[in-house]
């Protein structure tokens, strides 16, 4: 069941995302064509601005797009009369929400692959490929420098990380619009003010971990310095463990909602 | 077929009725093979079930008989038939009595009556 | 089991309202039933309670023995009073995905109803009009081989062609293993079709009986004893 809930979700959300990427890609291609061009001619000017415009707003789209079709699906699909088709599939409300969660992280990573295509389209040479590639290895020297041999698990950690930020982040959006709907007659208002109020609530129990923490022994400034080298690590688990567990809550609160007080009107 | 039912008599009595009607008029002839249920309860634009019991009825009173392969038919029995005419008709001519005589009228001025109204009709 | 919907003190409520009070209710198999009542009597409560698409505040409810879940689902087809299918789907997305999620569903019959209504299957439904929508989203629940169907308001607003055509629809594709629950406001289109009525009154059970008993009875369509019943 969920790979069908998964194929209807990508092709619901591709058909709008995948031509916007599509023209995004063409365009950068476009505008690398005009910009090797020798522009000494006066209309290729015009037309060459006007294609870099387009393409400015093209990357624009692909990032804003993205990011509002991944919370107005999820509103539309099931808050709206859509949800009196989708809540009376034989499929768990989990299903539900798993498949737009994973439609949104795949988008989401399009997007970005999407966006950097782009601009390596767009800008790449072998000049500034070597400046690449000089650049990498001075970061890399650095972390290597700085983090030790191990510096690799720090960056796979920090990927960590930064992956389940943005799952975290997605379904905060769902909790809230998931509680918006609990206020009958103002659910999108309600959504709003739930994002709000979860994000300070967040932000509330984060600062009392952090300090709950200050005072753990061993964490004094001089017992930090001599554990340098762990210190980076354990500031990573931190966040990737808070990151769980936020994204935990926020998961089983828009579960219990829609499996104990749905109300569509 | 046209169906013509009220919403005051269960339906199922009016579709017997309706039925029978139509054998009487000939619109159903002896041996005339009924459509399924279903159609015929899709065509009067009534339930299924309901169909379904005004056909045992008929299959009571022998006026449709059911061969489980090929399904229903009128009966070929024309005296039943006839039976069935002469009741339907008595019944009328019985109701048609009732109302000239609270009108007041004997039996010969009722008789000559029908002959008035019939030559002007041309029956 | 024989029965198809259990109802036991099902109760629900919103907040301090309450749409349904103490409903005891059991529907065999095999029946077309109306579920009558005026607007906001609780006939959509009831409806979406058998669905899962509410919880009930107390009581119980269980389709085919099985309280409403996955599995009753599988097994209830739901026409809702308002269009559900994504605007931009084409008529024969829609039947995919009909075919995909529900194991009963018949896509030939399906296409078949369209055939005769002459629609051409590629078209998107923000083409068609709102009488048009409303007949393909009775198709598709009714091509399914469910073993409940609810349909809330299947006649409301629709023409008398429309009416019949879909009156027509119900009728050819009852099957005796399945009950029907038409929940309508529109009684007199649909007497000659409804073995059982049940009258809902201010979220409560008022009257459940065979309409041919009312008939007797009281010796009035079922029409007239609900204009009695629920004079303003």
């Amino acid at each position: 069941m969920l790979k069908k809930l998964l194929k209807n979700e990508i092709y619901a959300t591709g058909r709008i995302l995948l031509p916007i990427y599509g023209i995004t890609l063409i365009l950068s291609l476009v505008n690398r064509i005009l910009i090797d061009i020798n522009r000494h001619n006066a209309i290729l000017n015009i037309i060459g601005s006007i294609m870099m415009f387009s393409y400015v707003t093209a990357i624009i789209a692909t990032i804003i797009v993205t990011f509002i079709l991944i919370i107005l699906r999820f509103y539309r699909n099931l808050m709206t009369d859509e949800g009196y088709l989708m809540f009376t599939l034989p499929v768990k409300p989990l299903q539900l929400i798993n498949s737009k969660l994973i439609s949104s992280i795949l988008w989401f990573i399009v997007s970005i692959i999407v966006t950097i295509s782009s601009l390596i389209i767009l800008l790449l040479n072998a000049e500034r490929a070597g400046l690449i590639r000089e650049g990498w290895n001075l970061i890399f020297g650095t972390f290597k420098e700085y983090f030790g041999d191990n510096y690799y698990l720090l960056i796979f950690e920090a990927v960590l990380a930064s992956i389940i930020s943005v799952i975290q982040q997605i379904l905060l959006i769902y909790a809230s619009i998931a509680v918006g709907h609990l206020f009958t007659g103002h659910k999108v208002l309600g959504a709003f003010a739930s994002y709000i109020a979860i994000s300070i609530a967040a932000q509330i129990f984060t600062s009392i971990v952090m300090v709950i923490i200050a005072y753990f022994p061993g964490s004094t400034v001089e017992e930090l310095e001599t554990q340098f080298e762990t210190l980076p690590h354990m500031v990573m688990l931190l966040i990737i463990g808070l990151g769980v567990l936020f994204s935990a809550a926020y998961y089983i609160t828009t579960n219990y909602i829609f499996s104990k007080k749905l109300n569509l009107e | 077929m046209q169906w013509d039912l009220n919403s005051e008599k269960p339906v199922y009595l009016q579709l017997v009725e309706q039925i029978q009607a139509g054998i009487i008029s000939g619109k159903y002839r002896p041996g005339d093979k009924l459509p399924s249920v279903r159609e015929m309860a899709a065509q009067a634009m009534v339930n299924p079930n309901t169909m379904q019991r005004a056909m045992s009825e008929l299959e009571r009173d022998g006026l449709v008989y059911a061969n489980r392969t090929a399904g229903r038919f009128i009966t070929s029995d024309e005296e039943l038939i006839r039976q069935l005419k002469k009741r339907y008709i008595t019944r009328i001519i019985s109701e048609f009595l009732e109302k000239m005589e609270q009108l007041g009228l004997n039996h010969d001025e009722i008789v000559s009556l029908i002959d008035e109204v019939s030559e002007n009709k041309g029956v | 089991m024989s029965a198809i919907l259990e109802c036991r003190s099902l109760t629900k409520k919103f907040g301090s309202v309450t749409a349904l009070n103490n409903i005891n209710l059991t529907l065999e198999r095999g029946k077309i039933v109306g579920l009558l009542g005026p607007n906001g009597s609780g006939k959509t409560t009831l409806i979406k309670l058998i669905n899962g698409l509410l919880v009930p505040t107390s009581g119980t409810l269980y389709v085919a023995g099985m309280a409403p879940g996955v599995e009753s689902k599988k097994i209830v087809s739901y026409l809702p009073e308002r269009t559900y299918l994504p605007d931009w789907l084409k008529v024969s997305q829609a039947i995919e995905f009909f075919r995909d999620f529900y194991e009963d569903f018949d896509p030939n019959k399906a296409y078949d109803m369209l055939r005769r209504l002459n629609l051409d299957p590629d078209r998107r439904l923000k083409t068609l009009s709102k009488g048009t929508k409303e007949k393909i989203q009775l198709i598709l629940v009714m091509s399914r081989n469910a073993d409940l169907y609810c349909l809330d308001e299947p006649i409301g607003g629709v023409d008398p062609a429309a009416r019949d055509y879909i009156l027509n629809t119900i009728i050819s594709n009852y099957n005796d293993n399945a009950t029907i629950i038409i929940s309508t406001h529109l009684i007199s289109d649909i007497e000659n079709i409804l073995d059982e009525a049940i009258f809902i009154k201010d979220g409560n059970l008022y009257l459940h009986s065979s309409v041919d008993d009312i008939r007797e009875k009281e010796g009035k369509s079922i029409d007239s004893l609900f204009r009695e019943v629920f004079r303003c």
